[in-house]
């Protein structure tokens, strides 16, 4: 070779790794979530998060009129020059590339193809009439079809609401956009380290994903300088049926669940409305009902009659492994679990007192009192092991149940009965208020089974509970610092409201319990608690409770995949 | 916060009675049934693209007519309305208990 030569820089056809046999191929969809957001690719294509939105439905909507597929296209060379064909979902692959496209519609005129992507809304009023994230999917259908020996210059936006078409060319400009894009977003999923969130960006409020993500919280527990909008903080739409009427049948009828007692149907419940099903005791789902909620990632939990948990039914669980693989590997580590339960035992202590505080009706100020729990707060943060601290929690549980019966309010008659409370126990508990406690922690216990399994956590692998046969040791975990929060002071409620009456429980061979009218009193209570909006201490924004623990699971989430430093218990003042 | 959901009045006319049934159904699984071809529903912006999407595949656009009319944010709006015979409550979200 002459010296004076400028070495001719060789464009590699396939610049990232060759795709082994096992490497999925990447859907031309994916390439432009990567465009749109490098986070969103990643939590769709590697964790397999997938979340609806109003945006993503329209889009579905859109797209079905080109749906049916057409059989036989031609072949690159079987296309006659002056041939004018339409061709609808075509599916073309590259292993090459390794790029998968799906193809609205494919037009072929003198020889040439045209790729036509349908697209939700209205052509968008910019400079290049279309966003980059929507004509890199396109180019990739482009690249694609050139693999295939068809000559494809340029494609086609189509906007289904201003029904415009807007064409896009192939341009080098856009090739190296999107071979760019392609490889970028090979790099994150071979790396296996999340792309950062958007710093405030226009994009998250219209990202489906952004419950999932948390941009701007996870930004701000990083030490960012802006608070965070409540994006995420969505509410519920759909909420739990409890069944524990005995000998109560839940079956489905169209888009309702319909639940009987002794054949006649005493309720319904719209689908789209269940977020769960708690079926107490002998309660029976007919098994296309229970199919169908599984189809539809309803779960369902059991328990017994008296409320305690057993078990739970889902469809085929939560894609992300990512996300267990990092709770398994963290579960192993001794000083991970220590950590983790510092935290939890001492959130856990200062919503106790708090709740004390609050709810005290004593004559005199317990001070002294409130002073020994916050010692032992931060003591559980100095503790050495877990069995150290687990005797720390049980001094301030001591401490704290001491007092229980001073947050109750007393009948000023005599003669009437009313609540008394003088040590915990439980299993079976033995007077009415250990039976709302043992009953109001088993609805806790359900409620955190359910919502870390949704986010993708294994609810069963724990860290301050170790792991034992069906205890959902992670659920344990992380409802710790709620326990007063939502359980005590739901119990609390009940009793000082004069929501349940001491006439309202059965006692039978020395442990108590509620009876049904009781019973449904207190879930009533219970799901109004989980309703109540709060302010989130750290991000400043309302949201209810309910809502709140899936934003504090998957915060969980985010520390064990260590994009947190450390994971953000909650407390109230 | 941007209200969420939204307080909706349904009505349909629709010209094939196979048709009306498939309607009908899909209805009572999106909102609460009024009276004769009229619901109400209670719907996000999510439901809301799902229920016209769906509606929209079922009905045949020359013959049949769905009218879907937003009343209000579904936890403020107060409708004023003159119900005879029957009363009429604006549909609220609870939990089911049993
Ligand atoms: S919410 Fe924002 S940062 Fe997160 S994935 Fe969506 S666009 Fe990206």
């Amino acid at each position: 070779m002459p010296e004076n030569d400028t070495p001719i820089q060789l464009e590699l056809p396939m610049p990232f790794p060759e795709l082994g046999g096992d490497m999925p191929l990447l859907p031309a969809r994916m390439v432009n979530e990567y465009q749109y957001c490098p986070r969103l690719a990643y939590l769709e294509w590697v964790q397999g998060e997938w979340a609806a939105s109003a945006d993503t439905v329209e889009g579905d909507h859109t797209h079905r009129r080109v749906d049916k597929p057409t059989r036989n296209f031609p072949e690159a060379g079987d296309i006659e020059p002056h041939e004018v064909l339409h061709g609808r979902s075509i599916t073309l692959s590259s292993n090459r590339l390794g790029l998968i496209a799906k193809l609205d519609l494919l037009e072929a005129e003198d020889g040439r193809v045209t790729p036509v992507d349908y697209k939700r809304g209205k052509r968008p009023h910019i400079a290049k009439n279309a966003y980059d994230p929507e004509r890199v999917q396109l180019c990739v259908q482009g690249l694609v079809l050139k693999e295939h020996g068809y000559v494809c210059e340029e494609g086609e936006l189509y906007f289904a609401e201003s029904r415009e078409r807007v064409r896009v060319a192939f341009d080098q400009d856009l090739q190296d956009l999107t071979l760019n894009a392609v490889n970028g977003l090979r790099l994150i999923a071979a790396g296996g380290h999340i792309p950062q969130p958007l710093v405030d960006s226009p994009k998250c409020p219209r990202c489906s994903l952004v419950g999932i993500c948390l941009p701007d919280e996870v930004n701000f527990l990083q030490g960012g300088a802006i608070e965070p909008r409540p994006l995420a903080v969505m509410r519920d739409e759909a909420l739990p049926v409890y069944v524990q009427a005995y000998k109560g049948k839940i079956a489905k009828n169209a888009e309702a669940l319909e639940i009987s007692v002794d054949d006649a149907v005493v309720q319904s419940a719209r689908l789209i409305d269940v977020s769960q099903v708690v079926a107490m005791g002998n309660v029976y789902i007919t098994t296309p009902c229970l199919q169908d909620l599984m189809k539809r990632n309803i779960p369902v939990s059991w328990h017994s009659y008296g409320g305690w948990f057993i078990g739970h039914t889902v469809g085929t669980g939560h894609k992300n492994v990512e996300l267990r693989t990092a709770q398994y590997r963290a579960s192993f580590e001794e000083h991970i679990c220590l950590t983790i339960a510092r935290g939890l035992v001492r959130a856990k202590i200062q919503n106790c007192r708090t709740l004390l505080r609050r709810n005290w009706r004593g004559d005199d100020k317990p001070d002294a009192l409130l002073d020994r729990l916050k010692a032992l707060g931060e003591k559980s943060l100095r503790a050495t092991d877990l069995q150290q601290l687990l005797g720390i929690e049980g001094a301030a549980a001591a401490e704290y149940f001491g007092a229980f019966d001073k947050l109750i309010k007393k009948s000023d008659d005599p003669r009437q009965m009313s609540f008394d409370f003088a040590t915990r126990n439980r299993r079976p508990p033995t007077d009415p208020v250990n039976a709302l406690l043992s009953f109001a922690y088993s609805m806790l216990v359900r409620t955190w089974t359910m919502n870390a399994s949704a986010v993708g956590l294994d609810a069963y692998r724990g860290f301050y509970h170790q792991p034992r046969y069906g205890r959902p040791a992670l659920a344990l975990d992380l409802m710790e610092p709620f326990r007063p929060l939502i359980a005590d002071s739901t119990v609390l409620q009940v009793i000082n409201n004069g929501e349940v009456r001491p006439s309202d429980f059965i006692s039978a061979a020395g442990s108590v319990a509620l009876n049904e009218a009781g019973r449904k009193r207190f879930i009533a209570a219970f799901e109004r608690r989980l309703a109540q909006e709060v302010t989130h201490p750290l991000f400043g924004y309302k949201t209810e409770y309910r809502r709140l623990f899936e934003i504090q699971a998957r915060l969980f989430g985010r520390y064990l995949l260590g994009e947190l430093a450390e994971y953000p218990n909650f407390t109230t003042r | 916060m941007a209200a969420y959901e939204y307080l909706y009045l349904v009505t349909y006319d629709i010209s094939d009675p196979k048709r009306w049934r498939r309607v009908f159904k899909l209805m009572k699984g999106y909102g609460d049934w009024l009276q004769l071809s009229v619901f109400q529903c209670r719907l996000s912006r999510k439901r809301h693209a799902e229920l016209i999407a769906l509606l929209d595949g079922i009905i045949h656009h020359t013959e049949d007519h769905v009218l879907i009319i937003n009343v209000g944010p579904a936890e403020s709006v107060k409708p004023q309305v003159v119900s005879l015979g029957k009363e009429f409550e604006v549909l609220e979200r609870q939990p089911v208990i049993v």
